[in-house]
């Protein structure tokens, strides 16, 4: 088996399961974000549930809507704060930054579990090596009533990445080649497996940007199998934790298997309105930055931030250039603040929002005009996504990211990091 | 399951933001207010000319992106029979079958149907035809488990049925 079915079979109360077979789950922890709160709360009444099954398996995150800046929004927040307390639910985080930023964060993630999220990029966790996949809110809902819910095992495809970096190249620009080779349904209700040598070297934080990215070419899953950097993590995070690892029989539990050498990759970008619509960052020095949108569940961890320093301090936006930046988490922005990269940023002509999901899915400030275009650290380029439906969002690294705020037009970033 | 409907086409990769934008999410819907949003991001014209029992053929990885389950919530209310395309993105597939929407997968069906053409789905026998063009594709079998959710209405009629067994075993063993 592979260790991702066994993590299901596990929560299924099951010595085994087949690929492509549908059992009933209870996962670890649940989260409910500010929508999916309010929305499986609702559900849940008309459902005919009163109680929710396991409150302590809940964890609820105001991210998308916080703090509120539409009436609708401030009155369904108080409603499941109230929710909340009646529940009995301790874990609640608002303006404690993104759900999936969070969650490794608190050690809500950990080798192993089994993750359910009212969010697509509940994906992100699965660098941890558990199963982590986003639910709708009537499967939210049912949860909640019941105290399980289906779930399909997938066969997985497994990507074994091997060779070395260009200078300035990094994880996104990994998946960002996946999404080109093999499409925006390069893995449709697969899970996707990283491994080989170029995994193994990867910072945690690098893993998390691989396993978000996951969803975007269709997988239900991430998976990374938990080593000594997953350890150290994991001790780092949630020391008291007794966490134990599934481990893959053989290499025939996968479905298939591609070899990925890092070294072809070029620092890339996805260009409006396909995520596998991609082209060389030095191919699009005419494309002219009106916003570059800096954070989100994709690149809003620390060492974003510390890629952008590294390329932003003591330099200027290009006049024509706005950038928004949005720390992923509470945390992150005490860090970027207590290391000098708020200042660096600012300095640089940045405005910095509140830990958030900001402008992505056009739910915070830095909304985007028709006919503008905006680079983003993010991970979707949809219509949209960032405000009017006639703006155009270009996707690419941290890094990428930064030095075009700089330039003003798109640019490759590996001659703008400074040592 | 069997139904039988006019069709409205739209292409490959069309995802959730598309089918239904954030800008109408709200914590409850009135009944009908989903369905008054549907497909807006591709023509807002759309909630007007769609008729009850129409069937949407999609293309390739169809209702990929976000987890939002108005994206079929929003069909179903507004009496879509089915949704037919060669592949969806996974969460949309999963927000289908919970909302009580078929959801059928067939290869190549984008290009066999002109918008207006009538579709024919019979999942007993596992079949589909274009009434007009007389084009027909035999269906690969739906998990029983999947199938018997749609029949059932959806996942809250589901969680209704077996909330109630669980009062009605707790209130015996009281009794």
């Amino acid at each position: 088996m592979h260790a991702i079915s066994k993590i299901i079979a596990r929560h299924a109360d099951r010595k085994s399961v087949e690929v492509g077979e549908i059992v009933n789950v209870t996962p670890d922890y649940v989260m409910l974000n500010d929508r999916g709160a309010a929305r499986a709360a609702d559900l849940l009444r008309k459902m005919g549930g009163d109680k929710v099954c396991f409150p302590e398996q809940i964890v609820v995150v105001f991210d998308h809507h916080y703090p509120p800046i539409r009436q609708q929004d401030s009155i369904s927040q108080k409603a499941t704060r109230e929710w909340v307390k009646e529940q009995g639910i301790t874990k609640f985080h608002a303006g404690e930054g993104i759900g999936h930023v969070i969650f490794p964060e608190k050690g809500y993630a950990f080798p192993g579990a089994l993750i359910f999220g009212t969010d697509s990029h509940t994906v992100t966790n699965s660098a941890l090596g558990c199963l982590a996949t986003g639910l709708g809110h009537s499967d939210i809902a049912s949860y909640l009533a019941l105290g399980y819910n289906w779930l399909r095992v997938p066969e997985v495809i497994r990507f074994n990445l091997h060779g070395e970096f260009k200078p300035g190249v990094c994880a996104k620009d990994v998946a960002l080649r996946i999404a080109q080779l093999y499409g925006e349904d390069a893995a449709p209700y697969l899970a996707v497996e990283f491994s080989g040598p170029l995994t193994a070297k990867l910072p945690m934080s690098e893993r998390l940007v691989l396993c978000n990215m996951v969803i975007d070419f269709g997988a239900k899953t991430g998976y990374i199998q938990p080593d000594d950097t997953t350890a150290r993590f994991m001790a780092q995070r949630a020391p008291h934790l007794h966490w134990t690892a599934e481990t893959t029989d053989s290499d025939s539990d996968c479905g298939q298997i591609v070899d990925l050498n890092v070294g072809e990759i070029d620092s890339l970008v996805a260009v409006p309105h396909d995520l596998s619509d991609i082209r060389s960052a030095g191919t699009l020095s005419d494309v002219r930055i009106d916003e570059a949108i800096f954070g989100t569940c994709t690149g809003g961890r620390i060492e974003d931030f510390r890629v952008a320093a590294s390329i932003m301090k003591g330099k200027k936006l290009a006049p024509h250039t706005r950038m928004m930046v949005n720390p992923g988490s509470r945390e992150v922005y005490l860090l970027a603040m207590r290391e000098g990269i708020i200042d660096a940023l600012v300095e640089a002509g940045a405005t910095v929002g509140v830990p958030s999901c900001g402008p992505c899915s056009g739910c915070h400030q830095g909304m985007l005009a028709p006919a503008e275009n905006a680079i983003t650290n993010a991970s979707r380029n949809f219509k949209g996504r960032f405000g009017s439906p006639e703006s155009n969002a270009y996707v690419a690294s941290s890094a990428t990211v930064a030095a075009s705020a700089i330039a003003g037009y798109i640019v490759a970033p590996a001659e703008f990091i400074q040592r | 399951m069997h139904f039988k409907g006019r069709t409205w086409v739209f292409g490959r990769n069309v995802n959730t933001d598309l089918i239904f934008p954030k800008m109408w999410f709200r914590p409850t819907y009135e009944p009908g207010e989903m369905a008054s949003h549907l497909m807006v991001g591709m023509d807002e014209e759309f909630p007007n000319k769609v008729r009850r029992g129409d069937i949407i053929v999609g293309g390739q990885n169809f209702g990929c992106g976000s987890s939002r389950e108005e994206a079929a919530a929003a069909m179903k209310e507004a009496g879509i029979a089915g949704v037919v395309a060669p592949s969806f993105g996974r969460l949309y597939t999963r927000n289908c079958i919970n909302v009580g929407l078929p959801i059928i997968v067939s290869p190549g069906i984008d290009e066999q149907v002109t918008p207006g053409d009538e579709l024919e789905v019979d999942l007993a026998i596992g079949v589909l035809r274009n009434l007009r063009t007389s084009y027909e594709a035999r269906l690969p079998p739906m998990a029983p488990e999947s199938l018997r959710l749609i029949e059932d209405g959806g996942i809250a009629n589901y969680t209704r049925r077996i909330l109630e067994e669980r009062r009605k075993a707790s209130a015996q063993v009281r009794s």
